[in-house]
């Protein structure tokens, strides 16, 4: 019985700590490391993203993409203005919808920056 | 400042949760709670003053990171204490010292080690003369709130080892503490 009354008198004094005269500048540094590993996380993060959109936006290029989409838009233009003509003949799909090259390096834009944008998430999310 | 005050008042879980959810403040408010007594524990332990110092550092990156594990069914104190203890532990075998507490060391006292604590406690005063087996022990089980199979296991101790060290160490303990110059505490309590 005294040796139970012992032991908890000794988790008792155990949990009491003494006082430090340092205790202010032990807490800041914790939170320094905190703030400086969360910094890096963040860089590490971003430029993880970035690498990512560099590599997905050059092989998008490097397998031609952008003409193969082109000519993809091309192929389906006329296919829609072969089936517009059947239904209305004499009108034409050309002065409606524009193929220029600019759409198409728009949507590869936004397609690398998207990309760009689902690595961030998905390293962040890991 | 306000957000500070208001996290104050808080209780340890809300403020694990708070953490885990990336709150960097709220965490910071938890090492403002418990560092002093993380700190206590390793030097307790037989780390040095520089060396707790960086061991507690490494305790709250480390529960920071894992924060999301406590779930609040135990107290954080004894949750991060135990993280730091397990880290100390891994330093001093990585520096090949644990033999020393391997070893029964029976009547061999660990060194008394300078410490810059404002207040010392009639406890810190009788563990240092424990020889280091024993102190490891009774810290562990009393300090940290492990069983004895967890100690064992932590210090790679056969479990009869680990009970001989603890019940060698409390009857130390208890003849020391039991002179009436030691019988009151002048540390002061932690939160949690």
């Amino acid at each position: 019985m005294a040796d139970l009354e012992f032991e908890r008198r000794l988790e008792r004094e155990f949990a009491q700590s003494a006082a430090f005269s340092d205790e202010a500048a032990f807490c800041r540094s914790v939170e320094a490391r905190l703030n400086q590993g969360w910094t890096l996380r963040r860089w590490l993060i971003g430029a993880s993203g970035v690498t990512g959109g560099v590599i997905g936006a050059s092989q998008l290029f490097m397998t031609d993409f952008i003409h193969r989409v082109a000519d993809l838009s091309q192929g389906s233009t006329r296919l829609l203005e072969s089936s517009v003509s059947q239904i209305r003949p004499g009108v034409s799909l050309l002065g409606l919808v524009s193929t220029d090259q600019i759409v198409v390096w728009v949507a590869a834009g936004l397609a690398i920056v998207a990309i760009g944008f689902v690595l961030t998430r998905v390293i962040e999310e890991i | 400042m306000s957000g500070l005050q208001s996290l104050v008042s808080h209780h340890d879980v809300d403020l694990a949760n708070l953490a885990a959810a990336g709150d960097r403040r709220a965490f910071g408010e938890l090492v403002r709670r418990h560092a002093a007594g993380v700190r206590s524990l390793l030097r307790r332990m037989g780390a040095t003053p520089s060396e707790a110092d960086d061991v507690a550092q490494d305790t709250f990156l480390t529960a920071f990171e894992s924060v999301s594990e406590f779930r609040g069914e135990g107290a954080f104190a004894g949750w991060v204490k135990k993280i730091a203890a397990r880290l100390y532990i891994r330093r001093i075998r990585r520096e090949k010292r644990l033999a020393m507490i391997a070893a029964e060391s029976v009547g061999e006292e660990a060194p008394l080690q300078k410490t810059d604590a404002v207040t010392r406690m009639a406890l810190d005063d009788a563990l240092i003369q424990l020889p280091l087996g024993e102190r490891m022990a009774v810290t562990l089980c009393y300090g940290a709130g492990m069983s004895h199979s967890e100690a064992a296991e932590a210090l790679n101790l056969p479990l009869g080892t680990v009970k001989s060290h603890v019940k060698r160490g409390l009857e130390k303990l208890k003849a020391r503490l039991a002179t009436p110059d030691n019988s009151a505490p002048t540390g002061r309590l932690a939160h949690g």
